[in-house]
């Protein structure tokens, strides 16, 4: 098994952000002159001050790859059905390239119902049924950002996916299953466990590969992965410091888990600036999808 | 050591899906009816159409033959299958599978209404049931699922081994246990050390389609198997070669070690069939919004 450096068992997500970003930007050049490259639609429905910080890195990544981005914000009191059919507009606009839900919406819209009106092609969340469909049967072009994030910079240590044995701990339907099911796709075997799991140290120390979201601060210690082990650190948790300020760290004990594990991602630093870019990798995806669809011509 | 009795199971989900159909008969004045679509002269589909045919009028349900030439055109296929789609009398389609080379399969399949794709294909129902919405779940390993809860009864937390990792069974059996919180492992060709994560395993569910691929000693002391395969293999008796149906498992090592175990045939195999007629029930109480039998969904 490769070990690196201790010096070198960070992975820089950020650095696989801009490398993912430079190749997307490459294919928006070559392709705005011969088939139209849309915009980004971002749809907030009422207040979201939380979801900001977000959006603007959204922004900022799609203006680095040449992509346009609107920002939509609707009424919160707009009904379920105004909103799906604003979302099929979109869908029917082909100005339009791919749309984002941003997350929290209103109580009395129904995520989900949401998510199945927007059309599997313009779906660069893969949040669509139809899309997570797709990744279950192994077409894995357009998944759920931070599944596909996280799977991005496992690839980025140099291990060989095929026959990897990976544990996923963490069995959420946007996060777990779907990081399942896209490292299954390439030849990893892959277990999950979650909650009921009687004792994921047991499981967990006998991965080449452990990939953590539960949302629980410092879940992850150096006793539960085996030396040279990679660790991909999906959590984001809010905790409090020794002065009282907050900061934000991920599932795992980074500093104890980085003297044992091969590889280890950092939070902040990590899964989050990969996911964004995953989004960008999403929207050509979508773009060669659409073409190979027949919508972007004439 | 018990052995897993499909075949009365079976026999026992099928009356409790003829009182049902019996019943909304009587209430609603509404038959479920079934639509197989056979294409071509494969002995081995024409045998299972000619059963699911024969089940579903003994349940009580109008059952729809179609049955096309081997060189018919995708065309003309998918023409037949809008028509079901349209059908009121159609509560479940179900297009026999393998079909002929020429034809594209997921696009056939992908053309079935989701809430009458009784076999759970759809990557609409894929993802559905991905996301533990409201879905058809393909019927080999709701069966499978059905006999577990039989014979583990709670499965929560329980250690369960998938064996393949098929489109069909194994990631819709993987995601079925997943929702029991089960911890679940799916194992494959690509996997290195098979035999050590079974022999951990309080759960085993076999599909790879290789006759007694799974050893004895691979199986845990008090372990349930259920073996998914059916495998013709020619033995010699008494001097002459004869054809025989065997499983993924080796059944008589593995039986000794086994707290329950599924012979082949009569374990799974009928299960599948019931579970069509489940689907097809299910489907036909959604279409009419009449309350689904309870046992009979996931």
């Amino acid at each position: 098994m490769l070990t690196p450096l201790l010096e070198n068992r960070f992975i820089d997500g950020r650095k696989v952000k801009d490398r993912i970003l430079h190749h997307v930007s490459e294919y928006v050049k070559v392709h705005t002159n011969n088939a139209m490259i849309g915009k980004l639609v971002s749809v907030t429905i009422g207040d979201t001050p939380e979801v900001d910080v977000y959006i603007r890195n959204q922004k900022k990544a799609a203006e680095k790859v040449g992509i346009r981005f609107e920002i939509c914000n609707w009424n919160s009191t707009a009904s379920q059905e105004e909103v799906k059919r604003k979302l099929q507009s979109l869908n029917d606009d082909q100005e339009v390239l791919g749309v984002i839900i941003q997350r929290p919406i209103p109580k009395h819209i129904n995520i989900r119902t949401l998510q199945s009106a927007i059309h599997p092609l313009k779906d660069i969340e893969g949040m669509n049924p139809a899309s997570i469909g797709n990744i279950v049967y192994s077409d894995i072009a357009m998944a759920p950002c931070t599944a596909a994030a996280s799977v991005e910079l496992l690839k980025e240590t140099g291990l060989t996916m095929k026959g990897l044995e990976v544990v996923m701990i963490g069995h959420s339907e946007i996060v777990g299953k779907p990081a399942a099911f896209l490292m299954m796709a390439e030849g990893a075997t892959v277990t999950v466990c979650h909650h009921m799991t009687r004792s994921v140290a047991m499981h967990s120390r006998r991965a080449d590969a452990v990939v953590v979201a539960v949302g629980k601060p410092n879940f992850l210690g150096p006793e539960m992965i085996k030396p040279g082990a990679a660790v991909i650190d999906i959590g984001i948790n809010q905790v409090l410091d020794a002065d009282g300020n907050t900061k934000i760290v991920g599932d795992c004990d980074t500093s104890a888990v980085k003297e044992v594990a091969g590889w280890v991602t950092p939070v902040p630093g990590g899964v989050g600036p990969v996911t964004v870019a995953m989004l960008m990798k999403n929207a050509i995806s979508a773009h060669q999808k659409q073409l190979k669809a027949g919508w972007l011509t004439g | 050591m018990k052995i897993i009795d499909g075949k009365a199971f079976s026999q026992t989900l099928r009356e409790k899906i003829k009182d049902h159909v019996t019943i909304i008969k009587k209430g609603a004045n509404i038959t479920p009816g079934l639509a197989v679509v056979l294409v071509g002269e494969d002995p081995a589909s024409q045998v299972y159409v000619k059963n699911k045919g024969i089940q579903t009028k003994n349940a009580g349900m109008n059952s729809f033959e179609h049955r096309l030439e081997e060189d018919v055109s995708e065309k003309v296929l998918l023409n037949l299958i809008q028509k079901l789609n349209l059908d009121p009398n159609v509560h479940g389609i179900l297009c026999q599978l393998p079909l002929p080379k020429h034809l594209n399969e997921n696009l056939v399949i992908n053309s079935i209404d989701p809430n009458k794709d009784v076999d759970g294909f759809h990557i609409s129902n894929v993802g559905l049931l991905n996301t533990g919405q409201k879905s058809m779940v393909p019927c080999t390993p709701l069966g499978c699922l059905m006999l577990l809860r039989e014979y583990v009864g709670n499965l929560s937390g329980k250690k369960a081994t998938v064996i393949g990792r098929s489109n069909i069974v194994g990631k819709p059996m993987f995601n079925l246990l997943l929702r029991e919180n089960c911890t679940v492992t799916v194992v494959h060709s690509k996997t290195k050390n098979i035999e050590e994560i079974c022999k951990s395993s309080d759960i085993l569910v076999a599909a790879v389609g290789r006759p007694k691929f799974v050893k004895g000693d691979w199986v845990k002391p008090g372990a349930v198997i259920i073996d998914v395969g059916i495998n013709r293999v020619s033995i010699t008796e008494n001097g002459t070669e004869k054809s025989k149906l065997v499983g993924d498992v080796d059944f008589e090592d593995a039986k000794e070690k086994a707290m329950a175990i599924t012979p082949v045939p009569g374990g799974v195999g009928p299960m599948t069939i019931a579970c069509l007629l489940a689907n097809t029930l299910v489907a036909c109480c959604r279409t009419h919004n009449l309350a689904e039998p309870q046992e009979l969904v996931l």
